[in-house]
């Protein structure tokens, strides 16, 4: 009996580990939850691109856009976890959550975080009616004149960092939400509303064309790869340790075995010339973590966001 | 003399053979593309972005703004000819197209939407080429508050876009506000009528409610009709496809200022096309001397909505250009296009990518023309297909629009909600109802609430300080003006019109 089981479990972790030797033997779909053309597709797209060289199958992107990344998120929670169906997803995954009561999945358990692709800091960037170049004198202005924090919508990382932001600095501001990132910066310029957060790979385009001005990268540290922008401690608002990322999941449950050979490949992936290039266009570094450090940063996030929300009241109920 | 050499410049690449054949390809498949109902540019550029990897980032852009463009020419065929819109911008060209290819006149049609789509292209690249860095500037002036208003101006003039009772229209535009709620509250994030539904928390979906409400409703109510379609194709020649001079004369009026009010909401992001031709239609219904004429197949009708919506396609590349800000998911694609070649579309791109910006532009002189030389001869082509058999060509038809439906968010849910306001469609026409205000209201209403909400938040709750704004001040002025002047103008009609009876009685 005992020769058996032990037979048994073998096969079983026997067949795992074939499981995850062959794969993949057919073609795998690649869900980006936003639509084409973003700062994520493009990341997505290039990693489709490279893993189909690496693993010889077709990896399709499929773009599957709404409810702030979650129609997307939510049709991978559903997909078996074969590794067939995979998601790249920013920090809305733990962001969205927090604001939907709703959704049909449990994002902790439903989902499996397999590995970080790329990650920066937040930046904050400031439109023509703000008249501070530091980020003390910003915090001074703010304090003066109750400023307009412009978001890509209620649930967007932009909303909980600003958030976040005005609560450790101690500000009076007021939250305007906009339909997106673009709308939320061409209002910046306008003077319409006075300050955006996001990652950088969203707000250097317009930084570089100087339509909008870099104030602060929130942190303990600048970033390395834009050394002259001031990092948000030094101007003593602390408590601030979040960075942006984008990351590869796949739905709930699936092999640890499988995971660990996906994330390798995907390391393999990211240190290619070509996705090295697509790194630096977007500002962005390549994601060092294994599996389970990302899946304990996610958790991590989740349990954050979910914090704020309920003490900044952002959850409308 | 810097225009001329800028003109040269692009000429020069626009005219490469790797380009020009693009750009070719990129309004044929974009005509094709909008000739199938259900099927839009936005589609078409996502099935066709992966190839702009392995292309010249100038090169990419010309094929995929090509598509783009080509849709809007392509889109009034299926309205015209059956009623139904081959994207949601050429919805209102089935009001008076539809009525004229009933009167044996879809030959004229067809070819004055053609002209009227060139004239209307033409004159937004002009804007597009003269204007660009006046109008971004410009452009940016615009708050919430200001949108807002020429929103609110928007849903006035265009609220008598139907033919049928005010009565009946304003409740058909109050239905569609009302279904436009749907989704998640834009500033507080509360579900609305959502029912716990991921689908729908984004609303519900502006190419499904077209589709559905025109297409579907369409076909369903065709099946009643038995009567074999008296349309002998030999009767087709060349000189019953010349819209005659009358045709042309009355419709330079409606193409110039069409083409101006198209020009200015295809620049503002976040309008575009479809509020473009709305309003466009609606404007002149409202200045005509023969307003009756509206729906019953008026040149007028069908030069104006297409002509204001191809304008708006061309000034649509003004935002995304020159402020790298993408006023709809068609733009972002082409944004995407470029930042995949390491560009950032931004006010330095005229300057430091000169080829691309002035190739773009010529390419889309040639590509418009392009699109003429191709489209006229395929009229008498397009007109035949109305002697196919309901019975073939309808379920064909229902085909695509499914797989349109889907194909837009990968979204069965989408399938299904085009039945839905098929079926709502269907029972609308029953009873009477218009369509069309029901799509105003739909495509207005939320961007009038979106921007009003924004515009209290901004200031801070203070109404007067949103009415005090002078933009903002004078377009409210001029839409209570056209208010008032639209109930006056009603109620002297009706009076007129009593008279008229009266008279008529005595004469008897």
């Amino acid at each position: 009996m005992k020769m058996l089981t032990a037979a048994m479990v073998a096969l079983g972790l026997s067949s795992a580990a074939a499981a995850a030797q062959d794969f993949p033997s057919k073609p795998i779909t690649l869900i980006v939850p936003y639509s084409g053309g973003g700062s994520t597709d493009l990341i997505g797209r290039q990693l489709a691109h490279e893993l189909q060289q690496i693993w010889g199958q077709p990896v399709v992107v499929e773009n599957r856009a709404g409810a702030g990344s979650m129609i997307g998120t939510a049709a991978l929670s559903q997909a078996e976890p074969d590794g067939y169906t995979l998601l790249v997803n920013t920090p809305a995954v733990a962001t969205a959550p927090a604001v939907q009561n709703d959704l049909p999945f449990d994002p902790k358990t439903d989902i499996t975080a397999i590995g970080m692709v790329a990650t920066s800091p937040y930046m904050a960037v400031a439109g023509a009616a703000v008249n501070a170049t530091t980020f003390a004198d910003f915090i001074a202005e703010a304090k003066e004149r109750p400023m307009f924090f412009a978001t890509a919508g209620v649930g967007t990382s932009s909303h909980f960092t600003e958030e976040l932001l005005i609560q450790q600095a101690g500000l009076d501001a007021d939250i305007v939400h906009f339909s997106s990132g673009g709308d939320a910066q061409v209002n910046l310029m306008g003077g319409h509303a006075d300050v955006y957060i996001s990652n950088t790979a969203s707000v250097m385009p317009y930084v570089n064309n100087g339509q909008v001005k870099a104030l602060v990268v929130l942190g303990s540290e600048r970033y390395e790869l834009l050394p002259d922008v001031e990092a948000s401690a030094e101007a003593g608002v602390d408590g601030i340790d979040i960075n942006s990322w984008v990351g590869l999941f796949g739905p709930g449950g699936m092999d640890p075995a499988l995971v660990e050979k996906i994330n390798s490949d995907m390391h393999a992936a990211l240190a290619t010339d070509s996705f090295k290039k697509v790194l630096a266009d977007n500002f962005v570094i390549a994601g060092k973590d294994s599996a389970d450090e990302f899946k304990a940063q996610v958790e991590k996030e989740m349990d954050l966001w979910k914090t704020l929300a309920t003490e900044r009241s952002i959850v409308a109920n | 003399m810097d225009l001329i050499s800028n003109i040269a410049l692009g000429l020069d690449t626009a005219l490469t053979p790797v380009n020009l054949m693009y750009c070719f390809f990129g309004v044929f498949v974009g005509t094709l593309i909008g000739v199938l109902p259900g099927l839009g540019a936005l589609a078409a550029i996502s099935m066709l972005f992966p190839m702009t990897f392995h292309l010249e980032p100038t090169t990419a852009l010309i094929m995929l703004a090509g598509i783009y463009y080509g849709t809007a020419y392509g889109g009034s065929t299926a309205s015209i000819l059956l009623n139904i819109p081959g994207t949601t911008s050429s919805a209102v060209t089935c009001l008076d197209g539809y009525p004229m290819a009933q009167q044996g006149r879809a030959g004229v049609a067809l070819a004055m939407t053609a002209v009227a789509s060139f004239y209307g292209g033409i004159y937004g690249i002009i804007v597009l080429s003269v204007f660009t860095p006046v109008v971004a500037s410009w452009a940016l002036s615009f708050g919430s508050a200001e949108y807002f208003a020429l929103m609110l101006l928007g849903l006035v003039a265009a609220s008598s876009v139907s033919d049928a009772s005010v009565v009946k229209g304003l409740a058909m535009v109050a239905l569609g506000i009302l279904l436009a709620t749907v989704g998640m509250d834009p500033q507080s994030g509360t579900a609305r009528f959502t029912f716990g539904s991921l689908s729908v928390l984004d609303g519900l979906s502006i190419s499904a409610l077209a589709m559905g409400l025109f297409g579907v409703a369409e076909i369903v109510s065709s099946i009643g009709r038995t009567a074999a379609r008296q349309l002998d194709p030999k009767a087709i020649t060349l000189r019953k496809l010349m819209p005659t001079r009358d045709d042309f004369r009355r419709s330079w009026g409606p193409m110039f200022r069409s083409s101006t009010l198209g020009s200015l909401f295809g620049a503002l992001p976040g309008t575009g096309p479809t509020v473009a031709a709305f309003v466009s239609y609606g404007v002149e219904k409202r200045i005509s001397k023969e307003p009756e004429r509206f729906g019953k197949g008026a040149i007028e009708g069908v030069v104006a909505p297409e002509s204001a919506n191809n304008a708006a396609d061309q000034t649509a590349f003004i935002p995304t250009l020159s402020l790298g800000i993408p006023g709809s998911a068609t733009m972002a694609l082409m944004i995407g296009a470029l930042m995949v070649h390491g560009i950032h579309p931004g006010p330095k791109l005229v300057t430091d990518q000169p080829e691309l910006f002035w190739g773009l532009i010529m390419s889309f002189w040639i590509g418009n023309l392009l699109l003429v030389v191709l489209n006229l001869p395929l009229i008498g082509l397009w007109v035949r297909l109305l002697s196919v058999p309901y019975h073939l060509l309808y379920p064909a038809i229902l085909m695509f629009i499914c797989i349109g439906a889907y194909s837009v968010h990968y979204s069965a849910f989408d399938v299904m909600a085009v039945m839905g306001f098929g079926a709502l469609g269907y029972a609308m026409r029953i009873f009477g109802m218009p369509a069309a205000p029901l799509l105003l209201g739909f495509v207005l209403g939320p961007l009038v609430e979106q921007h009003f909400r924004r515009a209290m938040v901004l200031a801070r709750g203070d109404f007067s300080a949103v009415i005090e704004r002078p933009i903002t001040g004078v377009v409210l002025g001029i839409t209570a003006l056209v208010l008032i002047w639209s109930i006056w103008a009603g109620m002297r009609q009706k009076a007129r019109m009593r008279d008229r009876k009266l008279t008529a009685g005595q004469e008897d």
